[in-house]
Formats: C-alpha cells, structure tokens, sequence
C-alpha cells in the first residue's frame, strides 16, 4: 500500500550525468538564441513592410506559426541525436554488460532512455516558452494554443526519440545510429505521403474516366500514420477556423463513424503514432537482450 | 554453489565448450586457467545469463541459470575482463546507480556502498568522479559494484589483466579478503601463480573442455612429478670425469629416473617418484659411495604443469 515511487535508476543517472555535462546549458543557450533571432527577425520584417502606412500588428501574427514550425524543426533534429547514442554509446563505452547482469529489463533500459530524452526536451522546451509568449503577448495565440502546442511537441519527442532508441540499439556507431533515425523518420513521412497522394491519384483517374466506384474516404486515415500530420491539424485549428477534418469533409462526403474518427484527428493519430513508438521501443528491448546476442567473442 | 554439467556452446561449426562439467562448493574459491579461446568467458557469461547455451545445465545455488535467468541475476555478481565507467558521476553515486538497478533503497545501498568501498580500499574516494579513477582502482571500484546486492557467487573475468603489480598486489589482497568472508568466486586469470595463491581450487581448461581440476594442493602435487630434481655430488677418490661417470650410472640404475641432464656442475633428474621415494633415491646415492651436497625438488610451478597439461591435450587431439 506505502509503495514508494521509485524512478527508473536508468532515466536518473542520465539526468544526474546530463545536468553535469556543459552540452546541455550550451544547446538551450543556442535554441533561445536561435528562436529570438526569428523573433526579431519578424518583428523587423513587419516594420519595415508596414512603412508610412503605419504599424500592420496582423503580421505578428506570424510569430506563433513560424516558431511552431521551427520548434518542430529544432526538435526534429535533436531528439535523434540525444537519443541515437543512448545504447550505442552504452555499448561503445562497455557499460551495458554490466546492465544486463542486473534485473533491469531491456526495455526498462530503452524507456529509461527515451524517459531521460524526454526530461531534457522538456527543459529545452520551457526555456524557450519566454520567446514564445511574445506571440501570446502580441495576440497571435491563447494560452491553450501553448499548452497544446507543448503537449504535442513531447508528443513528437516520444515518437522521435523511441525511433532514435531503436536505432541506437540496431547500429553499433552512435553517429550512424542519428542518421538512421532521421533517415527512418524522412522514410515514415515520405511513405504515408506517397501511399495517401498515389491513392487520390488513382481515385482522381478512375473519376476522369468515370469508372471510380467511391470516394476516396479511407486515404487521410493513412495520413493518420504521419508523426507530423496532428502537428499540421493543430496548427490549421490554431491559426485558421479550419481543420484536416474540415478540408476532408469539404472534399468528400464521408461517413458517420469515419467522420467522427477524423474529428478527433490529434488525439486518433497521436495516440496511434504512441503505439507505433511503443511498439519500436520494444524491438529496443529486443535488440539489446542478451539473448540475441549470440555472437562469438572471445 | 555452482554445478555445471554437459556445458555446450556451438557457434555454426565452432564449438566454444564442449560438454563443460564443474562443480564448486559454497566459500571455494575456484581459478579458471586456460589459454585465450578455451571458453573461460563464455562459461562465465553463460552463468552470467549473458550468453544462450547450446545444451546442457547451469545450476547456481540451485537456480536453473539457463531457464530462469533472471533469478540469477541476484545471486551472480559479475566483474568483466572489458568494462567502462560513466563520465561526470561519482563514486557514490555509481554504487547508488547499481544499488538502484537491484531495486534497493538509496539508504541502505549507502551503507553498504560505504562498507563495500572500505573493503576495496576506496572509501576515500567516495566524492571522486569514477573516470578520474586508476586503472586498478575502477577495477576494485567494478568489484564492489559486483557485490552491492550480496551476491552468492562473484564472477571475475580476468580481474588483474592490464593492472600494474602494485594494483595486482591490491586486487589480489581484496580477493583474498572476500575468500575469508566466506564468498564463492569463480575468476579467471592467466597469471597462474597469483591463482595458486589466491584459489582454494583450481580447473585447467582447453579447447572448450576442463583437463583437470581439484585442490590446488592437489594439483600441486601432480605439478611435482614434473619438477626436475636438482643435484649436486662428488665421489671421494675419482676425478671429476670418472665421477660424472659414476654419478649417471647410479642415477640410471633408478626405476623412477626418466631422464638425467648434467650442466653447470648440478645434474638435473626426472624424477617420477613422492617425496619419499626421493628420500630414498638419496639414500641410494649416499650407499653407493656418492656424497652429496646439494638435493633439492625444483619449486613447484603451475605454469609448468599447465604447459604440459594443455601441449598433452593438444597432442592428443592432433595424434589421437
């Protein structure tokens, strides 16, 4: 009943070690940075543009979107490379024997990583909600918009950086392991892109010659596969009175219960991407268990 | 403690142990000797649950190791031949770190850490950043971690490879310590006469099989009856030439006498027989009118008897 919550002894050495390491104040000197650059950028821009015809705040209004978009971008990027050198570099540094002989599991070892990653997105992405309130300052976003816009950039975090765990575990070198994982993460949005554009195409061709049978209803649900696409409904629901379920709608009559799937496009398709990472820090686990390691070595 | 029976490991064609039979009592403390490829580590990483096995069992205190691994993991504490140390954390706090993995409380690892680090000899080291450590030091540091969780078997993979003598001197001092504590160990090393002297048992292995085990008492004396026996004599009345003549006819007369070499004034003898059978091999001399000032059995050697016992076995399986 007193059960005492207990970290995972992984994710905190990780963040014992990380918070020492002079890496992690330099990258969230540099992301502030980066982003207030932007800031100041736009705001620039919008004075320069708006010249004798006086001050155009709507522009401003391009502040949240923009640096949406580049937190996305930034997060894009750096997960892969916390995550990409987690087991490698456990293995290049002769650590993760000595874990095996625990009672750790291996997946326990893999969700300790993510869970540590994850730690440091956060504090990545607090220290910049500063730069970012200047949007909510300036009217171009509620204080929902930033919480939605924090949840699903952890969201993202998990997706990315389980596949930057995976492949961590799949290659030896902690650098092919970050270019494998952008690789996989390009490769996962460029194959939902083509099957989703390559099934409208068809559909679109059999209309021309007027032997299609139905509208395409189930293609956006390949979309659904697409880490980026809730990122993509979110910012149209947050910027415009439109959303991915509003343009499918308009395109095409769909039914009830697929209609209703679409509705709740962010938390359908998050929660599927979840079980898509779930699933990649389970062939983790499987990579970094012993048992599979059947190699000769001595 | 540990009893290992038809041991099997095959890698394709390879075949890394070859039907591996053990057995070690509780508070032995058991040396594993054999050239590089004979399969000391993958047995210890087998035991370990580091390694699938082809066949055979593996029982530690009773545990299936091969079918329940993860109850092994509490009863086996494991010192690598390979291991690195993290960046940025502390001595204590990588003993917390493993503390942590075996489930236990943060208060109660550091009473043991505390414990534990007196014993390897660094508990003044505790706020010190464990990549700053020596060489010998993260290899005594690696054996306290091996222990946090009161293990009832430590494996050491040769625990004093790349080690200074003074480190060696320190490591070797530890080990014996845990040996009067009581502690089963298995440990591996190709420094054989640091084995005999830390070991209560020791089993030569090569090619994947154990060529000999026992007491270390016990192969010593089998070591014996390969030590040449060294003499030095003279005979009263005859010169040196005559003498030497003399001296080779009484040694070859010997049933025991295998073989005689002369050199440096000194007559090296192989000499099958006990020690007492030597006693009277000297009296023999002496009887035959041979005085003799020097007659002594060369040290026992383990080295010795390890090349003789592994070129045996590889004789053998070159010429069955």
């Amino acid at each position: 009943m007193n059960k005492k919550f207990r970290m995972n002894p992984i994710m905190k050495k990780e963040l014992v070690v990380g918070s020492r390491s002079i890496k992690m104040s330099i990258a969230i000197l540099g992301i502030n940075l980066f982003l207030t650059l932007i800031v100041i950028l736009i705001m620039a821009t919008t004075n320069l543009a708006s010249g004798s015809s006086g001050y155009d705040y709507s522009a401003l209004l391009m502040i949240f979107p923009v640096l949406g978009c580049v937190e996305v971008g930034l997060l894009s990027l750096i997960v892969p490379i916390i995550t990409s050198g987690s087991i490698s570099g456990e293995r290049e540094k002769q650590t993760l024997e000595i874990m095996l002989t625990t009672p750790v599991t291996p997946f326990s070892i893999a969700a300790g990583k993510l869970g540590a990653a994850m730690t440091v997105v956060m504090m990545y992405m607090l220290s910049s909600i500063p730069v970012m309130s200047i949007a909510f300052v300036l009217g171009g976003m509620s204080w929902w918009a930033l919480i939605g816009l924090i949840g699903i950039l952890l969201y993202l975090g998990v997706y990315v950086g389980s596949v930057g765990v995976f492949c961590s575990s799949v290659v030896k070198k902690s650098i092919a392991a970050t270019i494998l994982t952008i690789a996989i993460g390009i490769g996962i949005l460029v194959a939902t892109s083509v099957i989703f554009y390559t099934w409208i195409g068809i559909w679109a061709y059999r209309e021309s010659v007027g032997t299609a049978v139905s509208q395409p209803v189930l293609a956006p649900m390949v979309m659904m596969f697409n880490p980026y696409s809730p990122i993509f409904d979110f910012m149209l629901r947050s910027m415009t009175s439109t959303s991915v379920y509003g343009m499918i709608d308009n395109a095409w009559q769909t039914p009830a219960l697929i209609g209703l799937i679409y509705k709740a496009w962010i938390p359908v398709s998050v929660a599927l991407n979840l079980l898509v990472s779930l699933g990649f820090l389970k062939l983790a686990g499987r990579n970094i268990s012993v048992t599979r390691n059947n190699k000769k070595r001595k | 403690m540990l009893e290992i029976s038809n041991l099997t490991k095959r890698y394709g064609k390879f075949v890394a142990l070859d039907g591996l039979n053990l057995h070690i009592d509780k508070g032995e403390i058991f040396g594993f000797v054999g050239p590089n490829g004979a399969g000391k580590t993958t047995t210890m990483r087998i035991i370990c649950g580091l390694l699938k096995a082809s066949g055979g069992s593996v029982l530690v205190d009773g545990v299936d190791a091969l079918k329940r691994p993860d109850d092994i993991k509490r009863k086996v504490g494991y010192v690598p031949d390979f291991f690195g140390v993290y960046d940025n954390l502390k001595v204590m706090e990588y003993m917390e770190f493993y503390g942590s993995m075996y489930g236990m409380e943060k208060e109660d690892v550091d009473e043991i850490a505390v414990g534990l680090l007196e014993l390897v000899n660094l508990a003044d080291k505790q706020d010190t950043f464990v990549d700053t450590l020596s060489r010998g030091m993260k290899q005594r540091l690696c054996v306290a971690r091996a222990l946090i969780h009161n293990p009832e078997l430590l494996i050491l993979d040769e625990p004093n490879s790349g080690l200074d003598p003074r480190a060696r001197f320190e490591m070797k001092e530890v080990l014996k310590n845990l040996g009067t504590m009581g502690k089963t160990i298995l440990i591996s090393s190709h420094i054989l006469p640091e084995l005999s002297e830390m070991c209560t048992s020791i089993g030569i292995m090569e090619r994947g099989k154990l060529i000999v085990s026992g007491r270390v008492e016990e192969i010593m004396q089998k070591s014996m009856g390969i030590q040449p026996i060294h003499l030095r004599a003279m005979v009263p009345g005859m010169e040196a030439d005559e003498a030497k003549a003399h001296v080779l006819t009484v040694l070859k007369e010997q049933p025991l006498v295998s073989g005689v070499s002369y050199a440096g004034e000194e007559y090296q003898i192989h000499y099958g027989g006990t020690e007492q059978q030597a006693a009277y091999l000297l009296k023999a001399l002496v009887e035959r009118n041979i005085m003799v000032s020097d007659f002594h059995r060369e040290k026992e050697n383990l080295e010795a008897l390890f090349l003789e016992i592994t070129n045996a076995a590889h004789a053998a399986q070159v010429h069955p």
